[in-house]
């Protein structure tokens, strides 16, 4: 299945920096199949058909066709595309801050709150950029590289041995974005990267990079939003990978939302460094796609620093939904705290991996995990491996997994209510996943995706 | 006056994973009135309640039950409830994650789209359940709590009785309405059951004291033992019954 690699031709082929990361990558590149430890539970089957696709390079595409490309741009209604409650000049949308369609700049959809929107079509960045504050640097990952202006953390730490699909993401190196929030500032929205695949993006292999840096002090929020419309049985695969670096006391609430069409492949790495009192509040919603993995990798490098990485699925059909976490604790008194929930039903799969390792000098450190599952049909299945590696001796860690079903109690009581079994079913879900919602610091974002579930 | 049946239970045998606990069952409860079924522990007048409301699990064998002249056996749980009967549990069960309000909001407007009726605005149905609630003594606070958890004994069968105000049944059953409360709980709950008293509203009153009896008189009380009714009379049946305990009536069969 080699045939994930492919020939390609790509911006900067020609800039030892970007071709040297894209060369290394390709030779590191594996599939994992059934033996391998980290894919175990989760098989690559979705990937076996063999026929994705890699779409042509906009950025060379482009520079052929500059002069078109502008002409092109200036018919777009850019003041609704990113302050959508503002009086928009197209006429074509409603100005009213909902989710719609604007006729003029294609089918891009807004957020049903405001945010610093940066949209991606089938992949492929929409040269728009929303009016930030001053302190906020926003670029493309290629002009971040050809400029320097990423200083060389893109893939620094990033292990193509242990994160196969990380080197596919990198031997594509394209496509993404560059996003510095400058030493103390903190945004007041937050910022989206918004990922619509829609017709036209079947069979695509999409490899997005992240590069997000955090300097000292600064606060953000960072949403990330994949959704689909179109063909409901078109297959792509998403492969993204997001590279975080957290300065001292800074603090970055992180909130993934993945909802892709039902057949699609999406695997996702985010690989967050934290340094002294910095604080990374991760939250990750799996709804869609027929293979999804989020996997989440933290490093606390300093004392004080904290993460918290929690996560909720919701499945049914054949999907396989794979939570994945690692966090290294590596300095005293650093503190991780996780909880993921789940729901299951249909002959679906839900895997959740959980790693704390704890470094020998790591002491006076916390490291808490919790796993719960909620099975909704005799075929639905869980795989869970929590794995604790403590190699300090004052330290507090726990780590539990719990599964059941919806209580047959509660349903009666609902529906002797006059509740329909199916509403009452819902209630019940939507309860169960309360707790892990309420974990999302910014109300909006809670209501946001408590609506989505 | 004419009296309409509401609930008509004939030659009823019923039970629970194949074992027979109820047993050539009749009774017929006109509207309006309220029935008490009194018998010891462990007589199945809880499985009678649970029949009634369609619990899965619990199965008919033989005989029929009508209410409002429609088969009832035929519909389900939620049918049920919507068409009008309501049931007052003895153990309430805790539903983590769900408040009070937004509990009652899906019952009452599942209900009244049964009913063909519009959903309930959300400020109007706060306000009409504050008041009902203060009825109950229910404050507003008790009403953002999730249903039943960490409720006392009292607050649960309170809570009960203000779903039995705001959904307004046409059958209220109430299963040993009366276990674990204190006798000021018991004044508040009995108060609200009166105050639903109506024409055209019936109450089947199951419990095995005579204790609640003192509060919600009934019109006619059945002693039930073996699987049916063993003995029928007015309201002196359950003072007559306080004196002589249950053995008396079961011997009589």
């Amino acid at each position: 299945m080699a045939g994930l690699i492919q020939e390609a031709e790509l911006f900067g082929s020609d800039m030892p920096r970007i071709e040297g990361l894209r060369e290394k990558a390709r030779a590191s590149f594996w599939l994992p199949t059934a033996k391998t430890e980290a894919w175990k539970y989760t098989k690559l089957h979705a990937l076996k058909a063999d026929d994705f696709v890699v779409a042509p390079s906009k950025f060379l595409e482009e520079m052929e066709g500059e002069a078109e490309a502008e002409a092109e741009e200036e018919h777009c209604c850019c003041g609704c595309h990113h302050e959508h409650n503002e009086e928009c000049s197209c006429g074509h949308c409603h100005g009213d801050g909902e989710e719609h369609e604007c006729s003029c700049c294609g089918s891009k959809e807004h957020l049903a709150f405001a945010a610093y929107e940066l949209h991606f079509e089938n992949g492929k960045f929409v040269p728009i950029y929303p009016a930030t504050p001053r302190g906020v640097e926003i670029m493309t990952l290629m002009e971040a590289l050809v400029t320097g202006e990423e200083n060389h953390l893109l893939g620094k730490y990033i292990d193509y041995a242990k994160y196969p699909f990380a080197a596919l993401n990198t031997a594509y190196l394209e496509e993404g974005v560059f996003i510095r929030i400058c030493k103390g500032v903190k945004l007041d929205k937050p910022l989206a990267l918004i990922n619509h695949t829609q017709n036209g993006g079947e069979n695509l292999l999409v490899n997005l990079r992240n590069l997000i840096v955090l300097e000292d002090g600064a606060k953000a929020e960072l949403i990330e939003y994949y959704r689909y419309s179109g063909e409901t049985k078109s297959r792509y695969f998403n492969n993204i990978v997001n590279e975080i670096y957290l300065g001292a006391g800074a603090e970055l609430n992180h909130c993934r939302y993945q909802n892709e069409a039902f057949k699609a492949v999406h695997i996702a790495l985010s690989s967050v460094r934290i340094k002294s009192n910095g604080i990374y509040n991760g939250f990750c919603l799996q709804k869609g796609a027929d293979l999804g993995r989020s996997e989440t990798q933290v490093r606390l490098l300093e004392k004080d620093a904290k993460a918290e990485v929690n996560a909720a699925y919701i499945m049914n059909g054949w999907a396989t939904l794979d939570t994945t976490t690692d966090i290294e604790h590596l300095s005293s008194e650093t503190y991780s705290s996780q909880l993921i929930k789940g729901v299951v039903g249909g002959e679906a799969k839900g895997v959740f991996q959980g790693k704390i390792h704890i470094a020998p000098d790591a002491q006076k450190t916390e490291g808490r995990q919790l796993h719960k599952a909620l099975l909704l049909s005799d075929n639905a299945e869980i795989d869970v491996k929590p794995e604790l590696e403590i190699f300090a001796d004052d330290v507090k860690c726990s780590h539990g997994a719990a599964c059941g079903e919806l209580d047959k109690e509660q349903l009666f009581y609902m529906r002797s209510r006059g509740i329909g079994e199916e509403e009452a079913k819902q209630i019940l879900i939507d309860a169960y996943l309360t707790d892990v919602i309420a974990r999302i610091p910014d109300l909006t974002l809670r209501e946001w995706l408590q609506h989505e579930i | 006056m004419m009296s309409t049946p509401l609930l008509e239970i004939e030659d009823l045998c019923a039970g629970v994973s194949g074992k027979e606990i109820i047993k050539d069952f009749n009774l017929t409860i006109n509207e309006g009135e309220i029935h008490a079924i009194m018998g010891p522990n462990g007589a199945g007048k809880s499985t009678l309640s649970y029949i009634l409301c369609g619990k899965p699990g619990y199965e008919i064998t033989s005989g029929t039950i009508k209410f409002r002249g429609k088969d009832l056996t035929a519909m389900s749980t939620e049918e049920r409830a919507r068409e009008g009967i309501f049931l007052i549990m003895q153990y309430p069960v805790e539903i983590p994650g769900v408040p009070v309000t937004s509990f009652l909001k899906h019952a009452v407007n599942a209900i009244r789209k049964h009913r063909g009726e519009p959903e309930l605005d959300t400020m109007e149905f706060i306000k009409m359940v504050r008041e009902e609630g203060r009825k109950l003594g229910i404050d507003a606070e008790m009403l953002k709590r999730p249903v039943n958890v960490g409720f006392s004994g009292g607050e649960k069968k309170r809570l009960e009785t203000l779903q039995m105000a705001i959904l307004k049944p046409q059958l209220a059953i109430l299963d040993e309405a009366d276990s674990g409360l204190d006798i000021d709980a018991m004044k508040v709950v009995s108060a609200g059951v009166n105050a639903l008293r109506s024409e055209n509203r019936s109450m089947l009153i199951i419990t095995h004291f005579q204790r609640l009896l003192n509060y919600v008189v009934p019109d006619f009380v059945h002693i039930f033992a073996d699987g049916h009714i063993v003995k029928s009379g007015d309201k002196s049946l359950a003072a007559e019954l306080e004196e002589k305990g249950y053995a008396e009536f079961v011997k009589e069969k």
